[in-house]
């Protein structure tokens, strides 16, 4: 009986958020049709050349989940998106999204360093050296197909709860894309650049900064994106069981106190930590391999 | 002291190159006896119908590749690997796609033999130079893929000229430009291969090529090649005489010799097509 009042509250809510989400649809059909008539006038250059489509997805999801929200009537299931919006605006006013986010990012970013540190020296050693690789190689295809994911209950044993055990793990799953991705790109090396460089007198040190790093660097700098996602993604199992703060943590800790739409809030804050930092790795990634092209041929 | 003199700077004897594919062990036969002798200054072009190994010789001569039989020398010793005594000009062209214009051009002077002994600003010097000579001013900074298969010919042109080998070996060097480029970059080889110099100046040049008469304007010898398997099929001497100007191009004995080449060619060409 108890479950009435709240359910119908919520349901009222829910025909609220549901007028909102109308408006916001014919807001964006006006804006779509505003576009359209005005385009021949001329809309400002700065507006024109912005691409809108990712908004218009956003949009797509957010009705869609209001409406799976209204159907299944449970905020602890699944939290309309205006409670998670409330939820979220709560957290970021206490400062438990920076706080959690800075520390969750700090062990990305030293993650990906350890990383980067270790699979790329060892990428170019099986690229270039036949024999390294052969005696690598069966050790990195026997780990390789095990999740990072797998090795959070020994990782426990070891390290204990704290920074260590995820960023362990993510530097397991960031290891291999960046490695595998540079042994390819020092492999790509089309043989004629080598044999162009020996006959301008290229000693071979120089060949391998000159010819052999630039040719690798598209394959390494795409392994380096691969291992941010993998990275990303492991985190938040990492920190749910073994950390005591991070933004996995959170989400463990407002599950336990059944506080959906802050579970929920802190998702959010996941994929767009995700979202951001990958449109940065594609802008940096064109600042460093200018010469690859859109569809990443480079010749 | 006086052998010296008389011997080749450039000598292949009974050159043989077969490649063995790795997995099937199928044997192609690119080049089966092939002799001769190049002198010092000389400018010899290698004509022959596509797949009779004249880019198997250029990469033989350059050190990239090794005969399977036979000798090939230079000044008496035998090549054994690349150096910057000799420089290519690939048939594809090889540019570097991370670097730019002036990049590849000045990849030799920048990294490699050629510019050792040359500080930073003469280099820089340099690169400007060839991009000039080659008319690619204003494209210096477009990466290759950003060029028309004519600008990418000249950059590889420009990068070998300006590293300034003793030894040019060009593979269809002017082939993908337009017929003006082309005579115009014809003068300046000849100038840069040193036709008023004296012999001893003048740099031993291997220049393959399609264009008939482009190989009589440009040779003291011109070498018709036969395929299946490469041989050397016939060498004309090209007498005619030097500095040569476009004017040469009236001169009956011009349209002698092209024919002649013609006829050379002409039977295994319409094999080819048959
Ligand atoms: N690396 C290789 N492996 C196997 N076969 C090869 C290789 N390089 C060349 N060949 C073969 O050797 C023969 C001669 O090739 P080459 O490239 O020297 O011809 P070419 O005279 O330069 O032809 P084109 O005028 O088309 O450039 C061809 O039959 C070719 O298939
Ligand atoms: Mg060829």
């Amino acid at each position: 009986m108890s479950a009435t009042p709240s359910a119908s509250a919520a349901l009222k809510m829910d025909q609220a958020t549901t007028d909102v989400g109308g408006g916001a649809a014919q807001t964006g059909d006006r804006a779509r049709s505003g576009r359209g008539a005005a385009s021949p006038g001329g809309v400002p250059g700065w507006l024109a050349r912005i691409d809108f489509t990712p908004l218009r997805s956003f949009a797509i999801l957010l009705l869609v989940w209001q409406g799976v929200a209204v159907w299944t009537a449970s905020p602890i299931q699944l939290p309309t998106p205006l409670r998670v919006g409330a939820a979220f605006l709560d957290l970021a006013a206490e400062g438990e999204i920076t706080e959690h986010a800075l520390v969750s990012v700090t062990r990305l970013v030293v993650s990906l360093a350890i990383a980067v540190v270790l699979a790329v020296p060892l990428g170019f050693l099986m690229g270039l050296n036949r024999k390294i690789d052969a005696f690598v190689d069966p050790l990195i295809e026997l780990l390789r197909p095990i999740s990072g994911i797998a090795w959070i209950p020994l990782a426990l044993f070891i390290f204990g709860i704290g920074d260590v055990l995820p960023v362990f793990i993510m530097v397991y799953v960031a290891f291999f894309a960046l490695l595998l991705n540079t042994i390819s790109g020092v492999r790509s090396v089309d043989p004629k650049l080598i044999a162009a460089a020996r006959t301008m007198g290229v000693a071979r040190p120089m060949i391998l900064a000159k010819v052999v790093a630039p040719a690798a660097l598209p394959a390494i700098v795409v392994g380096f994106r691969l291992a941010f996602a993998g990275a990303w993604a492991a985190i938040v199992a990492a920190e749910l069981i073994g950390a005591p703060n991070g933004l996995g943590f959170a989400i463990e800790w407002y599950r336990e106190l059944l506080m959906s739409p802050k579970v929920f809030a802190f998702i959010l804050v996941i994929a767009v930590i995700g979202y951001v930092c990958d449109l940065g790795l594609r802008a940096l990634q064109r600042r460093l391999t200018p010469w690859v092209d859109e569809a990443g041929h480079s010749s | 002291m006086n052998g010296a003199v008389n011997r080749p700077k450039l000598r292949l004897q009974g050159v043989t190159k077969a490649f063995v594919a790795p997995r099937t062990g199928h044997r192609t036969l690119a080049l089966a006896d092939v002799s001769l002798d190049i002198d010092q200054g000389e400018f010899v072009c290698i004509v022959g119908p596509s797949g009779c190994g004249k880019s198997t010789i250029l990469n033989i001569v350059a050190g990239l590749d090794a005969p399977t039989a036979g000798i090939v020398e230079k000044d008496g010793a035998p090549i054994a690997g690349p150096g910057p005594d000799r420089g290519v000009m690939f048939q594809d062209y090889a540019l570097y796609p991370w670097q730019t214009v002036q990049g590849n051009i000045g990849f030799g002077l920048n990294y490699g033999a050629p510019g050792k002994s040359m500080s930073q600003a003469e280099r820089d010097a340099r690169v400007a130079e060839f991009v000039k000579l080659v008319s690619l001013t204003g494209s210096e900074s477009k990466y290759p893929h950003q060029l028309s298969g004519g600008m990418r010919q000249r950059v590889a042109l420009a990068r070998l000229l300006a590293n300034g080998p003793d030894i040019l070996l060009l593979d269809e060097p002017l082939g993908a430009l337009d017929a003006q480029t082309r005579i115009i970059l014809q003068a300046e080889l000849l100038r840069i291969w040193g036709e008023t110099a004296p012999r001893e100046q003048r740099k031993t040049t291997v220049f393959i090529t399609h264009d008939i008469e482009e190989a009589v304007f440009l040779a003291d010898r011109v070498v018709v090649m036969s395929s299946h398997p490469g041989r050397v099929r016939d060498i004309l001497t090209i007498d005619l005489p030097r500095p040569r100007d476009e004017s040469i191009r009236a001169d009956p004995r011009f349209g002698h010799f092209a024919d002649e080449i013609w006829r050379l060619i002409r039977d295994q060409a319409l094999q080819a097509i048959a």
